[in-house]
Parts: C-alpha cells; structure tokens; sequence
C-alpha cells in the first residue's frame, strides 16, 4: 500500500507542469552561461590565473570546468528556490486547492500520509539536482572540449586541479553530495506546509530561513559559531572539490544536516496532526 | 452508525459546535440541518476525523473515530459541497489515487463505479475538460470505490443547476434503494431535504436545536393565510387576544394551541377588521424550519456559548 502511495503521490507531483520549472530554468540558465563563457572574454581571467600557475590553460579550460563553474551560483541561489517551491507546495496546496480534505476522509493516517509526501520531495530534489549535473556538462560540452576540471573557490580555500577521469568523479560525487543541500531546503519548506499556510508563504518562509542563516553565517563576528549555521552545512558539496577530501568534515555536516531534517520533520508532523482540516 | 456524544469545538474563543449529541440510525437518509455556518460541516469533519472535538466522544460505524479513524471510516464515504480534484489528472487516474488512500482497488471495481455513475466514455479525459455535473458525479464514484455502508454528504447540490439538483436526488434515493446505504446529507436546501431524508437534525449556532422524523417536523407547525386590511395591527390584536402564536411577513399565522380558524375570524370581524381570506397551507418543513429559527433566536440562552444545548423534543414544544 505504501508503495502504491509513493507512486501515485510521484504521478500526482510529476503530473503538474509547475514541477518542471527548475528543470526548464537550469536548461535554460545553462545554456545561455555556456554561451556567454564561449563567445566572450569571461574566461581570461581564469587562463591568466591558470598560466600564472604554470599549467597549460587549454587543458583545464573544459566543459568540466565550465560545468562546475555553472554549478556553485545554480547551487547557491536557483536550486534553494526552486525545491522550496515544491516542499512548500506538497501539502499546502492540496490544503488550498481542497484535495487534501478529499484525501482525509480515506482511512489513511495523517504520518504516512506526510512519509509518502517526504519521499516524493526527496526523489524531486534527487532528479532536479541529476539534471543540473547533465544539463551543465551537456551545455558545456557543447561549446568546450573534454579536459581537466579546474576548481577555485575562495570562500572554501579550495584550488584544485584535476585529470579528466578524476575530475568527472569529484564532479558527479558534488552533485550527489548537492542532493543532502537540495533535499534539507525542500525539508524545511516542507515543515512549513504542514502549517496552515499558504503554498507561497511556505516557499517564502523557507527561503528566507536561509536567506536569514546566509546573512548570520557571513557576519565576520559570528565566524566562531557558524557550525550552528544551516547554510554552512548545506555547502558540504563543495568540499568534494578539494585536493583531498576532508572525509570528517563532511560527515559532520551530513549528521548534523540529518539532525536539522529530523527535527524540520518532527515539528511538521505534529503541526499537522493536530490541525483541523476545514474547507 | 453515527453517534455523537456531547461533542462541542472550538476554535479559539469561538465555538462551533456545542454539546451535540446525535444518533444516525443504520439504513436512514439523516438530515443535518442549518443555516451557513451553523456547524454542520464541523460536525462533518469531526466525523471524518479531519476536525478534532475538544471535548466528547465521536463514534462512526462502531469505532471513536479520534482513536481509531482508519477502522471507523474503512466502509466511509464523503461527497463535499465543492469537490475538488487534481484537473490536470484524468477522471480515471483521479479514482485510481484516492482510492489508493483506502485500500487497493481493482481496475474492474473502478470501472463499475464509473459505469454507476453514468461517466462511462469520458473518465479517461483530464478533469478541468469536466462540467460541474460531471465533477459531482466523479465525486460521487470516489465516495462509493470503498464500497462504502455510509455515505456522508455535506452540501452536495451546491452549485448544481436545477437539473443537476434533481439528478443528485435521484441518485441519492438510488443509493439508498440500490445499495442500501445510510446517508447522512447535510443541506440548507430544505426542499430537498424534505424530500430525501427521513429523520433530520436542526442546528443553529452550533447547537441541536430539534431531532426527529421529518414527517413530524411537517405536522408540528400549521401555517395558515390570512388576508386583512392590515395584517400587522390584525396580527398585533390577535396576538394581544392570546389567539396567534406567531406570523411570517408573508400574511401566515401560527393559531395558538386549541384556537380554531373560526375563533379568529370571528375576533377580526368583531374588531373591525375585514377578512378576505383565511386558508389553511400545506405544511412543510421549510415552515417549521423557519418558526424553530425564530423559537430559537428569541431564547436568550440559544446564542450564548456555556450554557447546555436545548435539545427540543416536538412533541414536548408543540
């Protein structure tokens, strides 16, 4: 029965045209950043910095690079909106649109009724987070070459080249670890729809629970408490980029986002177990 | 099949059902009564266990629907005044999704209930391409998929043209006659209700304010027409003469208990007043639905929130 639930919420969710937003807009930004990065001078900062280094430019800049490029702003801003979008909407809209009181006369109890709901947001954020991965390397691949992956991130410490093989794998394992980011924001705004909300007050509730972390991680003051930040954690992916992988540090966070999910969930729960479902 | 047991809500200060207590026999069509916002969908959805009773005790086919909601509604169905469906969906994929919620449900039972419902031919097509009829009836097939043994309907007419309002009461006494279930309407269309339910539940603010059979709903209150020169000073004199209970603005009067029509013809004449016409009108429950409002709005006790329901009892009332 469980199953034959998970299914039909998939059909339910896949089967509305708002669902494919984010995949339309992560082709679409893709895209044009893959063009702009071809037909302009956008990566002679990034030769300069390569041949200052002694490293033969043409090689690193590829489609890999270009691809990871792509992925730290689409991360950082496209992907939160887009699965607050749909966490926000899996039970406050069918709160809104008056299905969700169609559902509650059957005898299926409220938890599994939010379990079915979770997991198809899970398997959402898992596909919107496989497509930002083949959209970029597709895009990228089109208009670069295949070669190393070249990774500079600042805020991070992180400079990194790779061979191609290698790059590939820290590439696909940044997306997978991307999945735990995707997956706690469209939790939290989840969380949020189990409120008696609207939709887009979920969806804006979580994103501006993030926004709000951003802010405080990126204080100077606050740096000796950022472990308590949600948004720290949620950069874990990034990590996968460094020379060697700090294995620690990205349990830690992946624990610590579990115990963040655990708790969003537990709260939703409750909330909506003991709401009054009314027209 | 349904008992409430002095089940009162609230929501916040305010209280939406008070002390209600009822009794929904197996096999009758069970009226609830009142005007909007009187409480009948929160006494719905306390049934259903969507609405959690602050205080009493709520029992659906033999189970407390708080403690045991998935034994109590197994053989439930629910029909609501709007009923909304995923539009982007087919009727069918529509059926095939709500009934998952239940248990598994073969293709075949599906199929049956779409034949039963007359939506053969078009089940496969997305909902929004659906008439407002035609959602009614797809909401009428998801109700009968658990092949239910009681049927809830909160307000299903509305919204219906008068052709759709005469096709639901057909169906309604097809699925009582056919499939022998027990069906509990909810309904401020008083017509229809007189002509589907056998016994009803009259509610105002919250509160039962009559229990019984329809039958005796209708011969509780005899309305007569009267045609004066001036029926409200006649109806004034009337009343002061302790002859008249009480008056609509549509020239009807209420005779007091043990005063016949010649009494009252008799006091006009001699007070002056000329009667043109006097005439006993066919008594229906929308008289007596009006009249208990009218009882119930000048009893103080009827609007405050503490004090007990007074559930009345025709035979004592009248």
């Amino acid at each position: 029965m469980f199953l034959l639930q998970f299914r039909n919420e998939l059909w339910k969710l896949f089967g509305k045209k708002r669902t494919y937003i984010g995949f339309v807009m992560f082709l679409l930004a893709q895209n044009v950043i893959a063009l702009v990065f071809k037909y302009t001078h956008a990566s002679r900062p990034m030769q300069r910095m390569l041949e200052a280094g002694g490293q033969v430019a043409e090689h690193y800049i590829s489609a890999l690079t270009i691809a990871t490029i792509m992925l730290v702003p689409s991360a950082a801003f496209l992907l939160p909106l887009y699965v607050a979008l749909i966490g926000g909407d899996l039970v406050a809209k069918e709160a809104e649109d008056g299905t969700l009181r169609m559902i509650l006369c059957r005898p299926v109890s409220r938890v599994r009724l939010l379990m079915v709901k979770f997991l198809a947001g899970v398997v959402f954020s898992l596909l919107l987070v496989a497509a930002l991965g083949v959209f970029g390397l597709t895009f990228s691949r089109m208009h670069f070459q295949w070669g190393g992956l070249f990774v500079w991130m600042p805020e991070q410490s992180i400079f990194s080249l790779f061979d191609p093989s290698t790059g590939l794998s820290r590439y696909v394992a940044g997306h997978l670890m991307l999945v735990s980011e995707a997956a706690s924001i469209m939790c939290l705004a989840f969380m949020f729809s189990c409120f008696n909300i609207k939709p887009a007050a979920a969806t804006i509730l979580a994103l501006s629970f993030v926004f709000v972390s951003f802010i405080m991680e990126h204080i100077p003051y606050f740096k000796d408490y950022q472990n308590w930040f949600f948004t720290h954690h949620l950069n874990l992916w990034q990590l996968v980029f460094a020379e060697t992988i700090p294995w620690w540090r990205i349990f830690q966070s992946l624990s610590l986002l579990a115990g963040f999910n655990a708790t969003f969930l537990t709260i939703g729960v409750a909330a909506f177990q003991v709401r009054d479902i009314k027209s | 099949m349904i008992h409430l047991r002095s089940v009162t809500k609230r929501f916040g200060a305010r209280v939406a059902v008070q002390d209600l207590t009822l009794d929904v026999k197996s096999g009758e069509i069970f009226g609830l009564l009142g005007h909007n916002g009187a409480g009948k969908s929160t006494a719905i959805g306390m049934m259903l266990g969507q609405v959690w009773p602050t205080s009493g005790e709520v029992i659906v086919c033999g189970h407390d629907v708080t403690r045991n909601r998935r034994r109590a509604l197994e053989r439930v169905g629910a029909i609501f005044e709007t009923p909304a469906f995923y539009d982007y969906l087919s009727g069918w994929n529509n059926l095939v999704i709500l009934a998952s919620y239940t248990a598994p449900t073969s293709k075949q039972r599906i199929k049956e209930v779409i034949d039963w419902v007359g939506l053969s031919g078009r089940e496969h097509s997305r909902v929004k391409t659906y008439s407002h009829g035609m959602r009614a009836r797809l909401a009428l097939a998801q109700a009968l998929l658990p092949k239910p043994d009681l049927l809830l309907l909160d307000e299903p007419n509305e919204g219906l043209d008068p052709e759709g309002i005469h096709e639901m009461r057909q169906t309604i006494l097809r699925l009582h006659r056919e499939l022998g279930l027990t069906i509990l309407l909810s309904s401020h269309l008083l017509h229809e209700v007189q002509q589907l339910c056998t016994r009803i539940a009259v509610i105002r603010s919250g509160r039962k304010v009559y229990e019984g059979p329809v039958a005796e709903a209708r011969r509780s209150t005899i309305w007569w027409r009267l045609v004066t020169d001036n029926f409200d000073i006649a109806v004034a004199r009337l009343r002061a003469a302790g002859l008249v209970k009480s008056s609509t603005g549509q020239n009807q009067i209420e005779l007091a208990d043990g005063v016949a029509s010649d009494r009252v013809v008799r006091f006009l004449v001699e007070s002056g007043f000329n009667v043109h016409e006097i005439a006993r009108e066919e008594s229906t429950l929308e008289a007596f639905y009006l009249s208990l409002m009218r009882d119930a709005e000048s009893a103080p006790e009827a609007n405050a929130d503490i004090s007990p329901a007074p559930t009345t009892n025709i035979s004592n009332t009248r």
